[in-house]
């Protein structure tokens, strides 16, 4: 301890009061201002554009004869894939944001034209034919649900509650086959709708123009706190708040560890790159550039797209490509919390059978037992879900962060910068697929747990799960762009060696 | 009411200081944990890493600590250093069967005071591994001395046999709880090392002043 600090530091840590008065405002303005945000992407982060969707696998029975479906929505363009994760992604949540105040008929409208999804008026003169056949079990749940009075928000969300129940009225192989559009809907609504998450639905729209994601994410969960300490809220709500679980697994606290390595990196950045001229500059800048490329997050091939990677793969593969980094720590926390995740996913599937019988048997006595069990698992999973995502989102945080950390004041290793920056390009790639497929594997277990639950109570879940897992991989993407200028430093200190 | 929330009146953050190896990581499992994660599992801290718990300082009040454990390798002291301002309190642990740790208990509040201004930090000294007896190098004479001629109280801990780990914290957070409540430490803007908590149906005045402005400034 009593060794004077070396003075590499060229220069002292910064200091950031006075950013949260101006980040409050920003976030008391944003309401009103939302709409304009599309424009103002950052034109850095490269995402990949949305690809044509795969048919998922039919796993379920199908649907009765009688339910007719106009379009089949799984042939739209499918959002579980990572494709449309990410920019996309953001520009259409501040859209429906920007909307609100217009009248929520444009939002359907507008998410039904992009996906071929019938109006709400054919949907409802659907659902009334489907009901009719009383061999359908879900249309006849479903209709319990199409009084527009047990739907809690009263006028225009009402077409809401039609949409949803048609879906879930035509039964369930529509449902697990059209996850993705009905997750679509869902995205589009979920910011008119308060459900869940209320503090986080709008960080979506925030990240464009505030500088810390962090700050943002604090804000909102410390406002999320602050709703459910005071409001009285549903039995799901209680269990599952990604804002909160995300900080209980300390993403918060390692994002602003990471902020910070990565602010104070910029800054010595700016440094060199004033104290260099002439030729010596622009060869820097040559190699920065190259380095900025890695930063780029490429797109994947197809084939790539469905494979499902085993256990021992992922972990496999995430071991391998961490140790190209050359680094003393290790992925270990991100492998055991999706191992664990996909553990509990593969018991509650071996468990389905029996389950299944079971609710069979009740259904023919007409017991409420066995609606009880349902919803009470419905909800469990739901919670699960949310849990795992934070935490897996949480811990790659983490293994950022310490990562940064021993870039900067590890030891020198014979690795450049560059490829460094291509191993954690594929690494977040990697962990974005997953938390993606996480959330396949947890609503499937939500529509398959959920069969009997009415559409306003299922569909919000599936909803939620989709939603956070997308917001999961952009804070995960975002996480990474911040190592950017760490690797920076790493480059001109690979530099200056040479040149010695 | 809602059990499965977290609810505290107050958050504080604290610090936790010490050479390498005098077991600030393993102080910090044992008593956010309950565990002694072992020797196997003791990879030397990489920059600083977090933990928090909830402790209740009277019946039904209760404080969330944000604890902030800082990596002891020289290596890593400009990013340790950058947590000292939003600290409100501080461990500053050695190890009483190292000397040398003991040595360098003032160079820690020194950097520590350096660093932290214009704010304070209520620090305790954490004499650990005190179920190595018979490997004692620091006697509690003299650790108890350093302590009253630097104003902290100073207490004996074993992460392993989980001695005297619950009292320390909770002696800290009481200590800083007295200071926030007669005035001595308030809650500023700009400064992360007190904050309100959130507790259920009660609408504090202080909550409800800031909450409405943060709202409609456009």
């Amino acid at each position: 301890m009593s060794e004077e600090d070396s003075g590499e530091n060229l220069k002292e840590e910064t200091s950031y009061e006075g950013e949260n008065e101006q980040k409050m405002e920003e976030l008391g303005c944003s309401e009103s201002s939302e709409g304009k945000e599309q424009e103002t992407v950052p034109v850095t982060r490269k995402r990949p554009e949305p690809k044509p969707p795969s048919q998922p696998a039919a796993t379920e029975k199908p649907a009765a004869e009688t339910v007719k479906v106009s379009d089949p929505p799984a042939v739209q363009t499918g959002w579980g894939y990572w494709g449309s994760w990410g920019k996309s992604l953001l520009s259409t949540a501040s859209a429906t944001v920007a909307t609100v105040g217009q009248g929520i008929s444009n939002v359907i409208e507008k998410a039904e034209t992009t996906l071929g999804i019938p109006s709400p008026s054919e949907i409802s003169s659907e659902s009334k034919d489907s009901t009719g056949g009383s061999e359908n079990p879900a249309a006849s749940n479903a209709d319990a649900a199409d009084d527009g009075s047990s739907f809690p928000i009263a006028g225009a969300l009402e077409v809401l509650s039609t949409i949803s129940t048609a879906v879930q009225s035509t039964g369930k192989s529509v449902i697990s086959g059209g996850l993705d559009a009905l997750e679509f809907i869902g995205k589009k609504t979920m910011d008119v709708i308060a459900e869940g998450d209320p503090g986080f639905k709008k960080t979506k729209g925030l990240m464009n123009r505030t500088s810390t994601l962090s700050q943002v994410l604090r804000e909102a969960k410390e406002k999320e706190e602050q709703q459910t300490a005071t409001e009285v809220t549903m039995a799901t709500e209680k269990k599952a708040h990604y804002g909160l679980l995300f900080d209980e697994f300390q993403g918060l606290s390692h994002l602003e560890a990471l902020e910070m390595l990565s602010r104070e990196s910029e800054s010595k950045v700016k440094v060199v790159l004033n104290a260099l001229s002439g030729e010596e500059l622009d060869t820097l800048k040559e190699e920065m550039e190259q380095l900025k490329e890695a930063f780029s997050l490429p797109e994947f091939f197809e084939e790539e797209e469905e494979e499902k990677k085993g256990d021992e793969e992922f972990t496999k593969e995430v071991t391998e490509l961490f140790s190209e980094l050359h680094i003393s720590s290790k992925p270990d926390k991100v492998i055991s919390v999706r191992t664990s995740a996909h553990e509990w996913v593969a018991q509650f599937n071996s468990s389905l059978p029996e389950e299944e019988k079971e609710s069979e048997e009740n259904q023919e006595v007409g017991s409420r037992d066995g609606d009880q069990d349902a919803k009470k698992s419905v909800e469990d999973i739901h919670a699960f879900a949310i849990r795992s995502l934070a935490e897996l989102t949480a811990c790659s945080i983490e293994m950022f962060h310490k990562t940064a950390a021993l870039f900067l004041y590890g030891q020198k290793q014979e690795v450049t910068a560059t490829d460094r920056a291509k191993s954690l390009s594929q690494l977040t790639i990697m962990l974005c697929k997953e938390l993606s497929a996480f959330s396949k594997e947890f609503t499937t277990c939500l529509t398959t747990a959920g069969v009997k639950e009415k559409a306003d109570v299922l569909n919000p879940l599936i909803t939620g799960v989709f939603l956070e897992a997308s917001n999961s991989a952009s804070y995960i993407q975002d996480a990474f762009q911040l190592l950017l200028p760490v690797l920076q430093i790493s480059l001109i200190e690979a530099r200056t060696e040479l040149s010695q | 009411l809602l059990p499965h929330l977290p609810q505290y009146v107050l958050s504080f953050r604290l610090i936790v200081l010490g050479d390498s190896t005098v077991g600030k990581s393993c102080l910090l499992h044992r008593f956010t944990e309950g565990r002694f994660p072992g020797p196997l599992h003791s990879d030397p801290t990489v920059g600083v890493d977090f933990f928090s718990r909830l402790v209740e300082i009277e019946p039904g009040k209760r404080v969330k600590l944000q604890l902030w454990d800082t990596a002891g390798q020289e290596r890593f002291r400009s990013i340790t250093r950058s947590y000292y301002r939003n600290s409100v309190g501080g461990l500053l642990v050695f190890d009483i069967t190292n000397r040398r740790s003991f040595e360098h208990v003032k160079d820690w509040l020194e950097e520590a005071k350096m660093h932290v201004q214009p704010f304070q930090i209520v620090f305790m000294l954490v004499g650990h591994k005190c179920d190595l007896v018979s490997q004692r190098e620091v006697t509690r004479e003299e650790a108890e001395k350093l302590s009253s001629d630097c104003g902290m109280k100073y207490i004996e801990t074993s992460a392993k046999d989980a001695t005297n780990v619950e009292e320390s914290f909770t002696i800290l957070t009481r200590d800083i709880y007295e200071l926030v409540k007669n005035g001595e430490i308030s809650i500023q803007d700009g400064w992360e090392g007190v904050k309100s908590g959130f507790v259920p149906n009660v609408v504090h005045s202080s909550e409800e002043a800031v909450k409405p402005r943060r709202q409609c400034i456009c």
